[in-house]
């Protein structure tokens, strides 16, 4: 399962936002995907994940096209993204938020309320205790297993990005699409957020993409870097190439230079 | 003044409001959509139910169907399913401020046609001595008593078939999906299809207790389905706890039980038109009462869902 991006390109007015970027995200690796701010990443993820279709270009999962398909559609194929600020259910505690991402949409019909259609009893009941039980299996391994009966809206925002990753797990992805999952995460945790990712991506074999300012920490992980600048995709290889490369230097960290010692 | 009998009324109407704001907190407390277009829909059961059920041709009326309740009653429910489906497809299409407005016009467009489809509904004349239920079992007098029993009966299967939608893993996914609608796309939700869905629901059971509120009034014209009595049931709602399971019916009986006490205040004849008008302007206290002391109704969603578990934990500092 692997996706591939063929000349996507999205307008918004005047602006090219993306710019006919072709690329290919393999399951079994982090894929890292860098730029400066409005470089195009978030509009690249919302073109790939349906909820911002593309004006032009093919993008294929798993040999499947699937621009044009509606988010939820893209989703169920196994792309599973996150949002650059994580809000999460605000009124759901961490367990309803994980038991919801985990239930098949059957089950989720006026009838499946009342045990009725596919989700009917016994294997309706089964369905629900597997939740359950990889609830708390996914809860323990993020160390979320206290703060299960716990409203979303009342978590630190650590815990709510960890959350972001159980729902993700919970809803049985082939790949993570990952939007500045090291965004205000304190600096000494992200040592333990990057091993995480990788674990997490290694032990289920999954794919993943992801988004991020935070360069020390995708070092750390990525296997291959794409780097935007306007829309346009200017370097790819691995992460050594990349931090050597004398035009990444200029657009990427000759801007963060420019902006001083940011965050 | 306080003879019994009107206490059985009141209770009845309380216990008819409270079933349809269980029915609203689904569509609108749990499904997000925020639907002033109960009284649309309550008009659409009703008139589908008198109409199936005119069995006297000197009435003037197009059709004579002449069914009996008990099938005038389910496909009276059914039919008015179908016009939810019919303003849902369009209506879903639009934000929430949108929604409201859309459901609200909708509902009026439903009353004006049934003023105007005069050889259908006989217009503003309308129907009145409606058969009842079991109402060659009693005396006419005692009536009220066996109405009360049918419509706590129902009141009782509404909120069972509510609790049960908010506790299901379908309740669950709609208030996910209202807190966060992209989230729950993201997740592989088919948001609107199941929206959809439970505003059809919501149709359903609206239509199934609208033939209970023509045995409580025993007349029907249009005006019955002005807007206020979809605002009476948001109010309800509110003040019992909008998101909550139980919320609807307690904040029915609560509101209902204080306007009626307020109309049976003695006060000299001469200021009976101060009180009456007076009587919006104690409803509007109650409820800013009620916002104020207890935003989240007097049932929170938090109370309804919330675990204990959950709240000991919110306690520990972070
Ligand atoms: N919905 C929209 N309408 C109009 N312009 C948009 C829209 N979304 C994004 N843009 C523009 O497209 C460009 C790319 O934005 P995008 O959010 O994809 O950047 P980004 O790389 O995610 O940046 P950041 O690192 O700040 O998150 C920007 O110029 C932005 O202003
Ligand atoms: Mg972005």
């Amino acid at each position: 399962m692997e996706l591939v991006l063929d000349g996507v390109r999205k307008v918004f007015g005047g602006v090219v936002a993306v710019a006919d970027v072709s690329a290919v995200i393999p399951q079994d690796q982090v894929t890292a995907l860098i730029g400066p701010n409005g470089a195009g990443k978030t509009t690249l993820f919302n073109a790939v994940t349906g909820f911002d279709p593309p004006d032009q270009g093919t993008i294929t999962f798993g040999g499947r096209r699937i621009n044009g398909l509606p988010p939820w559609r893209v989703a169920e194929l196994g792309l599973i993204r996150t949002f650059q600020t994580p809000v999460g259910f605000t009124t759901l505690t961490v367990r309803e938020s994980m038991l919801a991402a985990a239930t098949p949409w059957f089950m989720e019909t006026p009838r499946g309320a009342f045990g009725l259609g596919p989700g009917f009893g016994r294997k309706g009941r089964k369905l629900e205790r597997d939740a359950e039980i990889r609830t708390g299996e996914i809860a323990a391994e993020l160390g979320l297993e206290d703060l299960l009966d716990v409203r979303t809206d009342e978590l630190s925002a650590g815990d709510r990005k960890l959350l972001e990753f159980a729902r993700q797990l919970m809803a049985q992805p082939k790949m993570l699409l990952l939007d500045e999952p090291a965004a205000a995460v304190a600096p000494a945790n992200i040592g333990r957020l990057s091993q995480l990712v990788r674990r997490l991506c290694d032990e289920r074999g999954l794919g993943s993409l992801i988004i991020d300012h935070n360069l020390s920490f995708l070092m750390q992980i990525a296997d291959e870097v794409h780097v935007l600048d306007q829309g346009v995709l200017i370097a790819s290889g691995p992460p050594e190439a990349i931090a050597a490369d004398p035009e990444v230097m200029r657009v990427y960290l000759g801007e963060q230079a420019a902006e001083g010692a940011g965050p | 003044m306080t003879n019994p009998v009107f206490w059985v009324g009141v209770l009845t109407l309380a216990l008819i409001y409270g079933s349809l704001a269980m029915v609203l907190n689904v569509e609108s407390g749990w499904g997000g959509m925020w639907d002033l277009g109960v009284a649309g829909l309550l008009a659409s059961g009703a008139y589908c139910y008198i109409i199936l059920g005119i069995d006297d041709p000197d009435l003037g009326t197009r059709f004579v169907p002449g069914l009996p309740m008990w099938l005038a009653w389910p496909l009276a429910a059914a039919f008015t399913g179908l016009v939810a489906l019919a303003i849902a497809l369009p209506s879903l299409r639009l934000r929430r401020e949108y929604f409201l407005i859309t459901t609200l016009a909708f509902a009026e467009i439903i009353r004006q046609i049934a003023v105007i489809q005069a050889d259908l509904t006989r217009g503003t004349t309308g129907f009145s001595s409606l058969d009842r239920p079991f109402d060659t079992l009693v005396e006419p007098r005692d009536y009220n008593y066996v109405l009360l029993g049918i419509v706590a009966f129902a009141a009782l299967v509404v909120y069972l078939i509510t609790r049960r939608i908010g506790t299901s893993a379908y309740g669950r996914t709609l208030r996910a999906a209202r807190d966060n609608e992209a989230l729950a796309l993201a997740l592989g939700k088919r948001v609107n299809r199941m929206r959809i869905k439970t505003f059809v629901v919501a149709g359903v059971l609206i239509g199934a207790i609208a033939p209970l509120y023509l045995f409580y009034i025993r007349a029907i014209t249009p005006q019955l389905f002005a807007p206020g009595i979809t605002f009476t049931i948001w109010t309800a709602l509110v003040i019992g706890g909008i998101g909550s399971i139980r919320g609807g019916l307690v904040g029915a009986v609560v509101l209902i039980v204080f306007t009626e006490a307020v109309g049976l205040i003695e006060v000299d004849p001469q200021y009976i038109n101060i009180l009456v008008s007076i009587e919006p302007f104690l409803v509007g206290l109650l409820l800013v009462l009620v916002l104020r002391f207890r935003p989240d109704g007097l049932i929170s969603e938090r109370n309804a869902f919330g675990t204990r578990a959950g709240r000991r934990a919110r306690r520990v500092p972070a």
